[in-house]
C-alpha cells in the first residue's frame, strides 16, 4: 500500500494559540481513517489545512507524493481531494440536478473555461456524470425538487453526491451525521461503507458519534490539544489508557 | 512663509480634515466590527446634522424647494452656532436609534447585499427629501468672528521664521474630535458596555452564545456612531458648502477610512482618518513641482491620492493597518 | 417572459403526473424558453415598442407631455442593455459593484475621443468604448474582488469616485473636465446610413429613425448574448457562486476567477451601451458618465425591474426613464419623483427579492395555474 496524503510536522498558530502542533498523520490507499478529538482539539484546523482554507505556521502536505501547500484550494479539488461538509453545503435554490451538474462541470472541465457561449446541454459527459452521481446517493428521482426544498437527510445526501462528482481519490467527510435522526444516520453510514467499496475511495472521516467511528474505521487517530496522542485499529486505540485519560476522561467505551 | 510654518499649517489643515472622517468612520468602523452591518446611509445622518445644524444657527431663504411654494420663503431659528453645536448631536444620536430599530435590525439576518441595498435606498429618500424641501442649492454656515479669525503662529522660541495664520476654526474641529473619540474610546475600552461591544467585534457568535443580551448595546453603539455622524456634520459644515449630495460624496472617504484603518478598531479609524486627511493636504499644498524639465501639478491629484492609498493598503495589508486578521475557519 | 432557469412554479408543475396531453399554456412554456423563441420575442417587443408607447397613447388622445417620445425610448434601450449587463453580476453572480460609472463612463469618453480624432464610425465607436470598458473591468476587477462581500461594494465605489476625479481634474486637457467631452464626431453607419435620418419606406407611427433600429439591433443582440451566458456552462457556476460561494470552491471551480469573467462580461455590456449613449448625445456629459449616481441608478433600475432574469432590468430601465424624465414633470409628485422611487426601492428591497418584474410573473404564474387546473 502506498501513502496517498501526508502531513509533516504541520503547525498552525492563532496568535500565540497552536491549534495543531506538528502533526504527522499518514492515509494510506483505500483506508476509512477517523479523526478523533474533544473540541478544540484541533480537527477542524487539520481538515482546513488539508483543503488549503488555511495557510500554515510550518510543515508540508503532500498528496500522492507531491507538496500540495502551494495550492488553492480548487486545485487541491482538482488534484482529487473532496470534502464533505459538517452542514447540508448545497446550492439551495437550484434544483437536485443543478447541484449534482455544476460538481460535474468542476470535475470534466477543470477549474476554468472560456466557454460562456455554448450551451450546457452540448456537454454530454457531463450529463452523463451528473446523472450517475445522483443514482449513486439515490436522489435521480427528485432532480428536478429544489435542493432547499428536501428533508434535511437527503440534503446531506446531496451535499456527499456533490462531493462525490468531482471523483475524489480522498473524501474528507466532517461529521457526516451530525443533526440526523437515527434512520438517516444508519442509512449514510451504509452510504459511506457502499461508497468505499463502489468507488474505490480513500476516506478521512472526523465523527463524533463513536459507535460509527469504531464500527466503520479501519484506522483511528487521535487528536487532543493540536497533537496526536494515539493512533491504530480500532480496538487497540479504544484501549490506549492514554487515550482514555485525555479523551474520554476516564470513562469506560 | 517659512518651512517650519508652512508645515504647521499643514498638519493643523490635515488633522482638521482628518477629524471629520474619524468622526464618520467610527460609527461605522464599529457597527460593521460587531454587527457586520454595512450602513449606506450613515453618510445621510452627516447631511442631517449639517441641515438640522444649518437651521439652528440661522435663518436660511429657500430659493428652489417646495418649503418656498408651501408657505415658508425662509426658516431657520438665528440660535447661533454654539446652540447647533450643542443641539444637533442629541437630536441625530436619536435619529440613530431609530434608523437601528426600523432600518437596520429588520436585516441583520439578510445578505450583506440586501443590507447595502436598503441603506442605499434610505440614503436616496433623506437626500431626496431634502432636494425637494430645501433645494439643490448649498449653503454655507455663518460661524461667530470669535472663532471665524486666525492665530499669527510664530513659531517655538529660538526658531526665526516670518509668521503665518492658523485658522482658529480648524483647532477647534481638531480639539472637539480628540475629546469625543477619546470619550468613546474610554467607554468602548473601560467600560462593562464596552466589553460586551468589544467582544461583539472580535466575536459576535460567542457573545450571542454567551446568552448576553446584545440588542441594547448595539443599539447605543449606533446611536453614538449616528452622534458622531452628526457632530462632523456640523463641525465640517463651516469649511465647506453643505448641499443634498455630500452624504454620499462624504460616505466614501469615511469607508476607505475604515478599510485602511482596519474594521472594528477606533485607533485604527484615528489612524486612517489622520492619514487620508494628510495625504489629501498634502498633495493640495504641493502645488507644482518642477524636476528639471518635468514639471507636475499636483493639486488636481489630491482627490485621487486617498483612493491610491486606500489600493496600496488593502493589496498589502487587507485587514486594514490595525485590523487583526480574519479567521476563515 | 419568464426567463429564469427552473422557477420554482415550473418544478412543482413537473412533479405531479404528467397529463398524457400537455395544455396549451405547457406547450407555451416549452417553446418560450429557447433561444430562438428570446430572440423573437424581443424583436417583437423591440418592433412594437415606439407603436404601443408613443404613437397609440397619443391617438387615444392622451396628453403628449405625459407619453413616451421616440429619443426616451431609445434611451431606454440604452439603459437596458445597461441593467441587463449588470445584472449578470447582481442577479446571477451574487455581486454589488457600487461602480458600474466607470465602465458607462470610460466607454462613453473611449467612444467619444476616438470619434474626434480618428473616425466616426459607430460600429468603430463601439468597439473602442467596448474595449475600453473590458480593459478597465478587468483591472478594477482583478483589484477588488481580492477582498470579498462587502468590501467588493465598498472598493468599486471608490474606484468609481477616484476614476471620477481623475477624468474631472487631472485629464481635464482630454476629458474637457466638467464641461464635459464636446467634440464627439459620429459618423455614418457604413459611411452611407445617417443614424439621425428616418428608415425609409417605415412610417414614422412605427420607427423615426435609423438611430432606432441602430440601438434596438444592439439590443436584440444583448438579449440573445445573455440568454446563451445564462444557458453556458457559466450561467450555472455563476448562480452556483451566488448560492453558496465556498461549496462552489469545492467542487474545484476557481470561483475568483469566474468572478472576475462575470464582471468583465457585464463590464462589456455596460461598455457597449456607454458607447450608444455617446452615439445617441453626440456629447460626454462627466455628470451622465462618470458620476456616481451612474452607479446607483443603475442598482436602482436593476433591483426595482427584478434581478434574477433577462427581461426585469430591462423593464426597470423603462420604468426609471418614464419617471425621471415624463413623472419629474408632473404637477405635486413631480418635484418628489426621486424619493418616492427610492421609497418604492426600499420596499422592493425588503418585499419583492426579485423586483417588479419577479412580482408580475409570479401573479401570471398564478393566473396560468389557475386556469390550467380548470381544464382538468
Amino acid at each position: 500500500m502506498t501513502a496517498i496524503l501526508e502531513t509533516r510536522d504541520l503547525v498552525k498558530e492563532f496568535g500565540g494559540l497552536v491549534a495543531t502542533d506538528h502533526v504527522n498523520l499518514t492515509i494510506e490507499e483505500g483506508e476509512l481513517v477517523s479523526l478523533i478529538g474533544p473540541n478544540g482539539a484541533g480537527k477542524s484546523t487539520l481538515i482546513n489545512l488539508i483543503t488549503r482554507m488555511l495557510e500554515e505556521t510550518e510543515g508540508e502536505i503532500f498528496f500522492e507524493g507531491d507538496p500540495i501547500t502551494d495550492l488553492e484550494p480548487h486545485e487541491v479539488v482538482q488534484r482529487g481531494i473532496g470534502k464533505s461538509f459538517q452542514t447540508a453545503s448545497i446550492f439551495p435554490e437550484l434544483t437536485v440536478e443543478e447541484n449534482a451538474n455544476i460538481a460535474s462541470f468542476g470535475a470534466e472541465h477543470g477549474s476554468f473555461r472560456f466557454n460562456f457561449l455554448k450551451h450546457r446541454s452540448s456537454y454530454p459527459a457531463v450529463q452523463q456524470r451528473t446523472l450517475d452521481t445522483l443514482e449513486a446517493v439515490g436522489l435521480r428521482s427528485q432532480k428536478d425538487t429544489t435542493a432547499a426544498d428536501l428533508p434535511y437527510g437527503d440534503k446531506r445526501r446531496l451535499e456527499i453526491g456533490i462531493a462525490l462528482a468531482s471523483e475524489p481519490a480522498l473524501l474528507l467527510m466532517d461529521e457526516p451525521t451530525a443533526g440526523m435522526s437515527p434512520e438517516e444516520t444508519q442509512s449514510t453510514v451504509e452510504l459511506i461503507e457502499d461508497l468505499q467499496e463502489e468507488m474505490d475511495l480513500t476516506i478521512l472521516l472526523v465523527e463524533h458519534d463513536m459507535e460509527i467511528v469504531f464500527s466503520v474505521s479501519d484506522r483511528i487517530a487521535v487528536l487532543n490539544r493540536g497533537s496526536i496522542i494515539a493512533e491504530g485499529p480500532p480496538d487497540e486505540v479504544q484501549g490506549d489508557p492514554s487515550v482514555q485519560e485525555a479523551y474520554l476522561g476516564g470513562v469506560e467505551l | 512663509m517659512s518651512l517650519v510654518g508652512e508645515l504647521v499649517v499643514l498638519l493643523v489643515n490635515g488633522l482638521q480634515t482628518g477629524a471629520i472622517y474619524v468622526l464618520l468612520a467610527i460609527g461605522l468602523s464599529i457597527i460593521l466590527g460587531t454587527l457586520k452591518f454595512v450602513n449606506f446611509a450613515h453618510g445621510a445622518l452627516y447631511v442631517v446634522g449639517a441641515y438640522i445644524g444649518l437651521l439652528i444657527t440661522q435663518q436660511i431663504s429657500i430659493a428652489n424647494g417646495q418649503l418656498a411654494e408651501w408657505g415658508f420663503p425662509t426658516l431657520g431659528l438665528g440660535w447661533g452656532f454654539i446652540a447647533a453645536l450643542v443641539i444637533v448631536p442629541p437630536i441625530v444620536f436619536v435619529v440613530g436609534l431609530a434608523m437601528e430599530r426600523f432600518v437596520a435590525r429588520p436585516f441583520y439576518d439578510r445578505p450583506d447585499t440586501d443590507q447595502i441595498l436598503v441603506t442605499f435606498g434610505l440614503a436616496i429618500v433623506v437626500q431626496e427629501l431634502i432636494h425637494a424641501l430645501i433645494g439643490p442649492r448649498s449653503y454655507t454656515y455663518d460661524i461667530p468672528s470669535e472663532i471665524a479669525g486666525g492665530i499669527p503662529f510664530s513659531g517655538p522660541v529660538g526658531v526665526p521664521l516670518s509668521a503665518v495664520t492658523i485658522d482658529v476654526w480648524r483647532v477647534w474641529v481638531i480639539a472637539i474630535t480628540a475629546t469625543l473619540v477619546i470619550a468613546v474610546y474610554a467607554i468602548v475600552e473601560y467600560t462593562d458596555f464596552g466589553l460586551v461591544v468589544k467582544a461583539g467585534t472580535r466575536d459576535p457568535e460567542m457573545v450571542r452564545l454567551l446568552g448576553i443580551r446584545i440588542t441594547r448595546p448595539y443599539l447605543v453603539m449606533f446611536g453614538i456612531g449616528a452622534g458622531l455622524a452628526g457632530v462632523a456634520g456640523v463641525v465640517g459644515a463651516p469649511l465647506s458648502n453643505i448641499n443634498p449630495e455630500i452624504g454620499m460624496t462624504i460616505l466614501v472617504p469615511a469607508f476607505l477610512t475604515v478599510v485602511i484603518g482596519g474594521v472594528g478598531s477606533i485607533r485604527g479609524a484615528v489612524l486612517g482618518g489622520t492619514l487620508i486627511g494628510m495625504v489629501q493636504v498634502t498633495l493640495i499644498s504641493l502645488g507644482t513641482v518642477s524636476l528639471g524639465s518635468l514639471s507636475i501639478n499636483f493639486t488636481p491629484w489630491a482627490q485621487v491620492g486617498i483612493y491610491a492609498l486606500a489600493v496600496v493598503v488593502l493589496l498589502t495589508r487587507p485587514q486594514g493597518l490595525l485590523g487583526s486578521e480574519e479567521v476563515t475557519a | 417572459m419568464s426567463d429564469e432557469v427552473g422557477s420554482a412554479a415550473e418544478t412543482e408543475a413537473d412533479s405531479e403526473p404528467v397529463d398524457e396531453s400537455p395544455t396549451l399554456y405547457e406547450r407555451w412554456r416549452q417553446i418560450h424558453d429557447n433561444e430562438s423563441t428570446v430572440a423573437a420575442l424581443t424583436i417583437l417587443g423591440v418592433a412594437l415598442a415606439p407603436f404601443v408607447l408613443v404613437t397609440l397613447p397619443t391617438q387615444l388622445g392622451l396628453p403628449s407631455e405625459y407619453s413616451w417620445y421616440h429619443n426616451l425610448l431609445t434611451l431606454t434601450l440604452i439603459w437596458g442593455i445597461f441593467a441587463l449587463g449588470y445584472d449578470l453580476l447582481l442577479g446571477f453572480t451574487g455581486l454589488l459593484s457600487f461602480g458600474h460609472a466607470i465602465f458607462w463612463g470610460t466607454s462613453a469618453y473611449a467612444a467619444g475621443i476616438f470619434s474626434a480624432n480618428v473616425t466616426g464610425s459607430p460600429l468603430a465607436m463601439i468597439l473602442v468604448g467596448t474595449l475600453t470598458a473590458v480593459l478597465m473591468a478587468w483591472i478594477i476587477g482583478w483589484i477588488s474582488l481580492r477582498r470579498g462581500g462587502i468590501y467588493f461594494a465598498i472598493l468599486t465605489l471608490a474606484f468609481g469616485q477616484m476614476i471620477y476625479y481623475i477624468f474631472l481634474s487631472p485629464l481635464g486637457d482630454i476629458t474637457g473636465g466638467e464641461n464635459g467631452f464636446t467634440g464627439v464626431q459620429v459618423g455614418s453607419l457604413f459611411g452611407v446610413v445617417d443614424l439621425g435620418r428616418a428608415v425609409p419606406f417605415v412610417p414614422e407611427a412605427f420607427v423615426d429613425s435609423w438611430m432606432y433600429v441602430f440601438v434596438g439591433a444592439a439590443m436584440i443582440l444583448s438579449v440573445v448574448v445573455g440568454y446563451r451566458i445564462l444557458n453556458s456552462p457559466y450561467g450555472a457556476v455563476l448562480r452556483a457562486i451566488r448560492e453558496n460561494e465556498q461549496r462552489a470552491e469545492f467542487v474545484g471551480l476557481n470561483v475568483w476567477r469566474y468572478k472576475l469573467m462575470a464582471f468583465i462580461l457585464s463590464g462589456a455590456f455596460a461598455g457597449l451601451a456607454g458607447s450608444l449613449y455617446v452615439i445617441q448625445r453626440s456629447f460626454v456629459p462627466i455628470e451622465n458618465t462618470l458620476n456616481w449616481t451612474v452607479s446607483g441608478d443603475i442598482v436602482v433600475i436593476t433591483v426595482l425591474g427584478g434581478v434574477g432574469s433577462l427581461f426585469g432590468p430591462v423593464f426597470g430601465a423603462g420604468l426609471y426613464m418614464y419617471v425621471a424624465n415624463i413623472v419629474s414633470g408632473m404637477p405635486v409628485i413631480g418635484e418628489f419623483w426621486h424619493m418616492i422611487l427610492g421609497i418604492v426601492f426600499i420596499a422592493v428591497v425588503a418585499t419583492m427579492p426579485h423586483g417588479i418584474w419577479g412580482r408580475v410573473d409570479w401573479l401570471r404564474d398564478r393566473v396560468a395555474d389557475a386556469i390550467g387546473g380548470d381544464e382538468r
